[in-house]
């Protein structure tokens, strides 16, 4: 039944195309004419987000990569100006919109990519992301296979897509199915000639990602965790995670939602000028809530884990609309103590 | 502009290396040269100018009467004196000295140890006060730089406090321990170095000694849940910087 319901909500969604996976090169090549590509490749026994000139160096049965693909958007490092003695600040190349693509990005990534897009334009418009991601565009891949530490399932943002992207891939074995989620993604369809697809294809699309669901190993129950989160302020789980919890900062660097940045003057060694940039920060890291005089407002590292937890699960929400989880477990497959988000809401339900 | 800043650069019980580093920045050195006076610096220049220094970079672990009083005069001809290295920030490697006893640790290296008069390896600031510290064996020398920049501005250095798990994820790294179960002292040390070591697909060596907030006790019982032995974990901690609590707290897990 939910199976058909779905159907006839997809039956009047946008054309739908198929991208036969031999054509794959052709339909990468003609991007790369296009645009800067970025897509998941290979690195050792992990993925990360890589410009990529052809498709053979993609690899699109990924389960998840690294670092999420805001890297791209929101630089580790990033360059905002430089100035010098006499001329003062001058504007750098931050503004610049590159055309960009995202190619291969799992619905989890895209939700945060949306979460990062109402962060940095909710109040204060921040300039240097906005240039970026107005000339990126987004081809997005539907999960077929979570890996171990996904739970984007519980959360609503996956294993499946239902807008935020410009194309949405479904990997139907020999084709790609292909639905435009704008006009850009239509264009892209029209530029590679993509063939149309019979609607039925959707049904085969659904049950692909009915079995993706089944294979989901971790959850996290969403219902009324603010009032949970803010009831168990001084529950026993915080100095547990305060004796285990190494401070690395490791779960905030990889997290596709987290925007904290630190700005650092580097300045050249004749002093007379330099260059402003900024760089991820986080509030794992004792440093981040240090003040002038010494005084740090989270110098205990149960204080520090709360933030983290309540930022996403508990504070988020009201002031964006969303929870600031996507469940991608990045945070949990990086963690060398194994501490993971879904353990500690479950325990703190007392499941 | 006033007279260029003198520096001079001191040595205790090292190898050199830290200083050498200062050599080793070939592509800005003459930038450096501009930029300051090195004054007394025995391994770069024939002849030494005579103090007060504005900057004192002293380098190596102090492990002899005659080293303090020497470290004693060095503080006294500088105004700003920074502990050079691991070995001047903690001990360093010659610190891994002071677990043994110290007459058996004599008889090893020397034939005649009643010419020793050697004591236990401490950090310059056992002795004296430290101004600043550049960690790392040997020391990060774009750190350095950016160390010296900040001292002719008179502004504070941004000298990473935080672990090398920080620069290995902004890098975008393969973790070692994570992806390769391989032990790794990153998420306890403090970064600065680039996460060098990982970078190269090898373990952190925990040279640049605690990071922030350390939490050592809780990696070696990892360590330990890996099939770490106690002894090995002991000497991981040891190794750089045993000489301090975080570190030696992690040594403890027996």
């Amino acid at each position: 039944m939910v199976i058909a319901r779905n159907l006839e909500a997809m039956l009047q969604a946008s054309s739908i195309a198929f991208l036969p996976k031999e054509k794959l090169n052709d339909f990468v090549g003609l991007l790369t004419e296009e645009f800067l590509l970025y897509g998941p490749v290979q690195k050792k026994t992990e993925f990360v987000f890589e410009k990529i000139e052809n498709a053979a160096q993609l690899a699109l049965d990924y389960h998840t990569t690294l670092l999420p693909p805001k890297k791209v958007l929101h630089q580790p490092f990033e360059t905002l100006f430089s100035f010098s003695e006499g001329e003062g600040a001058v504007d750098d190349v931050s503004h610049v919109e590159e055309k960009q693509l995202l190619f291969g990005v799992h619905p989890c990534d895209v939700h945060a990519i949306s979460i990062l897009d109402e962060v940095y334009s909710h109040e204060y418009e921040d300039p240097y992301y906005m240039a970026k991601r107005r000339g990126t565009l987004v081809v997005a891949l539907n999960c077929s296979t979570p890996g171990d530490d996904c739970f984007c399932s519980s959360l609503g943002t996956g294993p499946d897509l239902k807008d935020g992207y410009d194309l949405l891939l479904t990997d139907l074995g020999d084709n790609y199915l292909v639905e435009t989620g704008s006009k850009a993604g239509q264009e892209l369809v029209e530029m590679a000639r993509l063939y149309s697809a019979p609607r039925v294809t959707l049904v085969e699309k659904e049950k692909r990602l009915s079995d993706a669901r089944k294979k989901f190993k971790k959850r996290m129950i969403t219902d009324g965790l603010h009032d949970l989160l803010e009831e168990n302020f001084r529950h026993p789980v915080w100095e547990e995670l305060m004796k285990k919890c190494l401070a690395c900062g490791s779960c905030t660097m990889v997290c596709p939602t987290c925007f904290c940045y630190n700005v650092v003057d580097k300045i050249d060694l004749g002093l007379r000028s330099g260059k402003r940039q900024r760089e991820w920060d986080s509030c794992m890291l004792l440093e981040y809530a240090q003040v002038a005089m010494g005084h740090n407002f989270r110098k205990d590292r149960d204080a520090r884990i709360k933030q983290r937890l309540y930022h996403k699960l508990a504070y988020y929400e009201p002031q964006f609309g969303t929870l600031g989880c996507v469940g991608c477990g990045r945070c949990i497959h990086t963690c060398v103590k194994k501490i993971d988000i879904t353990e500690i809401i479950g325990r703190i339900r007392g499941e | 502009m006033t007279a260029k800043p003198k520096i001079a650069v001191y040595k205790m019980s090292s190898c050199a290396g830290c200083q050498l580093e200062i050599l080793n920045l070939e592509h800005v050195l003459l930038d450096v040269i501009n930029a300051v006076d090195l004054s007394y610096f025995v391994m770069a220049r024939r002849d030494s100018e005579p103090g007060p220094y504005q900057i004192g970079l002293v380098e190596g672990a102090v492990t002899c009467g005659e080293e303090i009083e020497k470290l004693k005069q060095a503080r006294k001809e500088c105004e700003t004196l920074v502990a050079l290295g691991s070995c001047a920030c903690y001990g360093g490697l010659p610190s891994i000295k002071n677990w043994t006893p110290q007459r058996v640790v004599e008889s090893r290296v020397y034939e005649n140890p009643a010419a020793i008069h050697s004591t236990t390896a401490y950090g310059i600031d056992y002795y004296v006060a430290v101004d600043a510290y550049l960690k790392g064996c040997p020391i990060n020398k774009e750190e350095l730089v950016e160390f010296i920049k900040s001292a002719l501005l008179g502004a504070k250095p941004y000298l990473r406090p935080h672990s090398v798990c920080v620069e290995c994820k902004l890098y975008e790294n393969v973790c070692v321990a994570v992806s390769e179960d391989i032990p790794c002292m990153g998420p306890v040390t403090t970064a600065g170095c680039g996460a060098l070591c990982p970078a190269n697909h090898k373990a952190c060596d925990g040279c640049r000694g605690p990071a922030d907030d350390t939490n050592a006790k809780s990696l070696a019982q990892t360590f330990k849940e890996h099939g770490l032995n106690p002894g090995d974990i002991k000497r991981k901690f040891h190794k750089f910087a045993g000489m301090t609590p975080e570190f030696d707290k992690g040594a403890d897990i027996l």
